[in-house]
């Protein structure tokens, strides 16, 4: 570690009715490994946006290498070796790795023509010396979503980037691929010298790979402090404000009784692939069984098929004991279904409608709600709202407030809120807290449990490990659209889970349950 | 607790006023440009539009095809389903009411206007429906059908009004038999066109805005129309509520055309309108598809209408002025994001350079 390469200095951004940072000051030195964590909406990326230039800031200075510095826009941030990698990867599918890692800057023949070999001698040369194994010519649309963020920080790099900014890098990887890319990140700085500034929500990460660790809260920046002197509980409670306990969850005994079985059932994606190549499982009243996978192996066409989104192509349905022909979505809700769905904002709600419309989805089709199911009980409905807003804890001046202005663990809060009041028998919920703060993450913990400890059969499809192991009572493990794997929880460790999830590992226990 | 809904409708309110404003002034601006003096003009509008018992009842009678067109417009936008094809179904609605009106003479008074208008509705929904199968089933732009639809519809009936259904003793002028007299809507103000149908349109609104503003149905189009994925998800039956919305749109259309025949021209005319439905568009667009908007807005337009026509009279001022005006109010209200961005980053920067010349000052002493 050395100079102070970054010093942000009372830095406010006001954006409209929204304080997202509050006079915040921040050291960055050069050749550390600077995490920087909060919950959502504490005010983080907008923080490295104005960093990067994307944002600029209402008032403060940041000083570069000890000098003043405007930093308006990407390119200037660029010019100064700063290079960020988003969340959301900016890479052109159809090209290949080589093309997308030159793109901007790209190898000419006679000052006009792309050098496309020359694109490849480049893309070797770098992922020779930072030690990123990438293959220049494979396009990137069939290489694996640890490979992308490989291609993103090798871009940053032959951009130039001695500072590299991760924002959120480990929220779409296994563990494995964790892991690599924490090597990754340490040989950067260790032995080539780079700065790394990491955002995160995951604090086993915090520990295990930064120096120093900045914790912010509501646009406030709560304090620095080194790494080795922290702790879990303690960086949970300088990120929320108050004592937060993961509390072992309190879980009843399962009954026997099957609520949902389903048999060799087949659907495909949308170009038309086989997404699901039959599959068998079963869950109980009171059970949580939970989907471990990397994404894109048919959890997302299972939630589809078993809510009514999706076609079935083969199989059977059972609900109660009963078989099902899934139709539509509204037949699979008057069956008993509700659904969190895995894109909050595309499928789960309306950013344009109101916190209550969002709400009511739903209650119009309710002799409750809507007199002979046509005339609305607007009253009726607002106070329900009202309530639901209170009983969940979200987080808004008013109900009428148009959703699209919520934080995204509101707007979480909203869905959960909506599709949990609904008291249905089966429960699928996909993705519950992605992209949710931690104060957040518990309470809708708790809130699956006490639907799975009223009776609740629930189907828990998640990216985060930690989830699938906190909340399940059974985990199945799926690769390219088969079950590789079915395990009691407690009965597998993260790691060995990991191989299942890759197709490393296969035991026949998923079919025929 | 409503308070944040009002806000954001006042914004909105504000801009399209000062959209009207500015059009006005650039309006203003043409006139004095031509040597005209934009006083003399606007005054005579004004005076035309709403200066007399007889001017205000021809304003109101213009509102009536515009209300209607202009609700029809908004039920589909709000479905998320473009009706571009309002001006057709309105044609078609308006051959549909004269048709029954001159076929069956005999019928009873009210039952004969009544089954008019239902058969104009049932035609009009009926045209509406073939671009909302076309997209639905086929996923063929509604847009382009609907518009190109409109040119079928009208020359289709000028081919019915000129050959089979030609009228006798006028000679071949494009028109049908006239429809018979119990058909004929009473006028409310001598010489003016404001007539009862007035009274039907405001009914239908009031249903509108019921079905719109109170029921599942109307919540189940809004939701469609702003997410489909998330309707679908909530089990809205997305595919039949954009049909639904598409037919009572063209009905509503096909109704407009009726009143046009059984109110004003007691016969089917070729080019019986002169746009209506585009105009009841442009409305229904300015105040976002509100229903309550549009009856306030058609009241404005049909003035400017009508005050056009009494301004060409007394100043020689063209009334095509008023189409300009219209025309300026909808880009203005269509750059309205934009403008409102620039506005702010000029504040935004006259407050930093503000600011600085402060700072400036500051360590200057």
């Amino acid at each position: 570690m050395g100079e102070k390469i970054i010093q942000l200095k009372g830095i406010t951004k006001q954006f409209p009715g929204v304080l997202a940072n509050d006079n915040i000051d921040l050291d960055i030195e050069s050749g550390e490994i600077h995490a920087i964590i909060g919950e959502n909406g504490a005010g983080k990326s907008t923080l490295m946006k104005i960093l990067y230039g994307l944002n600029e800031p209402t008032s403060g200075e940041i000083l570069f290498k000890g000098k003043p510095i405007k930093i308006n826009n990407p390119t200037k941030a660029i010019e100064l070796g700063i290079g960020m990698v988003h969340q959301h990867f900016m890479l052109v599918p159809s090209f290949t790795v080589a093309e997308n890692i030159v793109l901007g800057i790209e190898p000419r023949k006679n000052k006009v023509f792309m050098d496309f070999k020359k694109a490849v001698d480049i893309t070797e040369e770098l992922s020779e010396t930072y030690g990123l194994k990438v293959d220049p010519h494979l396009k990137v649309e069939s290489v694996s979503v640890g490979i992308q963020q490989r291609i993103e920080i090798l871009k940053a790099l032959y951009k130039g980037a001695d500072i590299l900014i991760l924002d959120e890098p480990t929220a779409v990887l296994t563990p494995q691929e964790t892991e690599e890319l924490f090597k990754v990140i340490r040989r950067l700085v260790e032995e080539l010298g780079k700065t790394v500034i990491i955002i995160t929500h995951k604090l086993q990460e915090v520990l295990s790979l930064s120096d120093r660790v900045s914790v912010m809260r509501q646009g406030k920046m709560i304090g620095t402090i080194d790494t080795k002197d922290a702790n879990e509980q303690m960086l949970a409670e300088m990120m929320v404000g108050k004592e937060v306990l993961f509390d072992e969850l309190e879980k009843k005994p399962i009954s026997n009784k099957e609520i949902l079985r389903v048999e060799n059932i087949k659907t495909r994606d949308n170009r038309g692939l086989p997404a699901l190549k039959g599959i068998d499982f079963n869950i109980k009243s009171g059970e949580v069984l939970g989907v471990a996978g990397v994404e894109g192996n048919g959890q997302s066409e299972l939630v589809e098929l078993l809510t009514g989104l999706r076609e079935m192509e083969g199989g059977s349905l059972y609900i109660n004991g009963e078989k099902v022909e899934p139709k539509s979505p509204k037949h699979m809700r008057d069956l008993g279904i509700a659904h969190v769905p895995e894109d909050r904002l595309s499928t789960g709600l309306s950013a344009e409608a109101t916190i209550t419309e969002n709400m009511m989805m739903g209650l119009q089709y309710k002799e409750e709600y809507a007199k002979k199911k046509i005339h609305l009980d607007k009253e009726k409905i607002r106070n329900r709202t009202k309530k639901l807003i209170e009983d969940f804890d979200v987080r808004t001046p008013s109900q009428d407030v148009h959703l699209g202005n919520l934080s995204g663990g509101n707007m979480q809060k909203v869905v959960i809120a909506r599709e949990f009041a609904f008291n249905t028998p089966i429960l699928i919920i996909s993705q519950p807290t992605r992209g949710v703060d931690i104060g957040a993450i518990e309470f809708i913990h708790s809130q699956i449990i006490e639907k799975r400890n009223e009776g609740c059969a629930i189907l828990l499809v998640s990216a985060e490990l930690d989830e699938i192991f906190r909340l399940s009572d059974r985990i199945i493990t799926v690769y390219e659209g088969e079950i590789t794997g079915e395990f009691k929880n407690g009965e597998i460790t993260k790691s060995e889970i990991g191989l299942y999830m890759t197709g490393k590992h296969k035991s026949n226990v998923g079919r025929g349950v | 607790m409503k308070r944040s809904l009002f806000k954001d409708n006042l914004k909105y309110l504000t801009s399209v006023f000062l959209s009207i404003v500015a059009a006005l002034i650039i309006g203003a601006l043409i006139m004095v440009a031509n040597g005209r003096s934009p006083g003399v003009g606007y005054m005579a509008l004004l005076n035309g539009a709403f200066g007399s018992k007889y001017n205000l009842a021809n304003t109101f009678a213009k509102t009536v095809p515009l209300i209607l067109t202009g609700l029809a417009t908004a039920i589909s936008f709000e479905s998320g389903i473009f009706n571009i094809g309002g001006e057709g179904q309105l044609y078609l609605g308006a051959f549909a009411a004269a048709y029954i009106g001159f076929t069956f003479p005999s019928l009873p008074k009210g039952v004969g206007i009544i089954l008019a208008i239902l058969f104009a509705a049932a035609i009009g929904g009926l045209y509406a429906l073939i671009p909302a199968i076309l997209k639905i089933k086929y996923k063929i732009d509604e847009v382009i059908t609907t518009i190109m639809l409109n040119s079928v519809a009208v020359l289709l009936t000028d081919y019915l009004v000129n050959y089979p259904f030609a009228g006798t003793g006028q000679g071949k002028m494009g028109a049908t038999e006239m429809i018979a007299d119990k058909y004929q809507f009473t006028r409310l103000v001598r010489l003016s066109t404001l007539n009862t149908s007035i009274f039907f349109m405001l009914g239908i609104s009031i249903v509108m805005y019921y079905i719109m503003k109170k029921t599942s149905w109307g919540y189940d189009f809004k939701m469609t129309g702003q997410n489909e994925r998330f309707a679908k998800y909530g089990g809205v039956k997305t595919k039949k509520q954009m049909i639904i919305a598409m037919v009572i749109s063209g009905a509503l259309c096909g109704i407009a055309g009726a009143f046009e025949v059984l109110g004003i021209h007691y016969r089917f005319l070729q080019n019986i309108s002169p746009g209506y439905a585009f105009d009841g568009m442009l409305v229904a667009m300015i105040v976002k598809n509100s229903p309550l908007g549009i009856l306030i807005m058609s009241i404005f337009f049909g003035g400017l209408k009508t005050g056009s026509i009494s301004m060409e009279n007394a100043t020689s001022i063209p009334s095509e002025l008023v189409l300009v005006i219209q025309s300026i109010i909808i880009l203005f209200l269509a750059g309205e994001t934009g403008f409102k961005k620039k506005i702010k980053e000029m504040m935004l920067k006259r407050k930093k350079s503000e600011k600085a010349v402060k700072d400036s000052a500051k360590s200057a002493f």
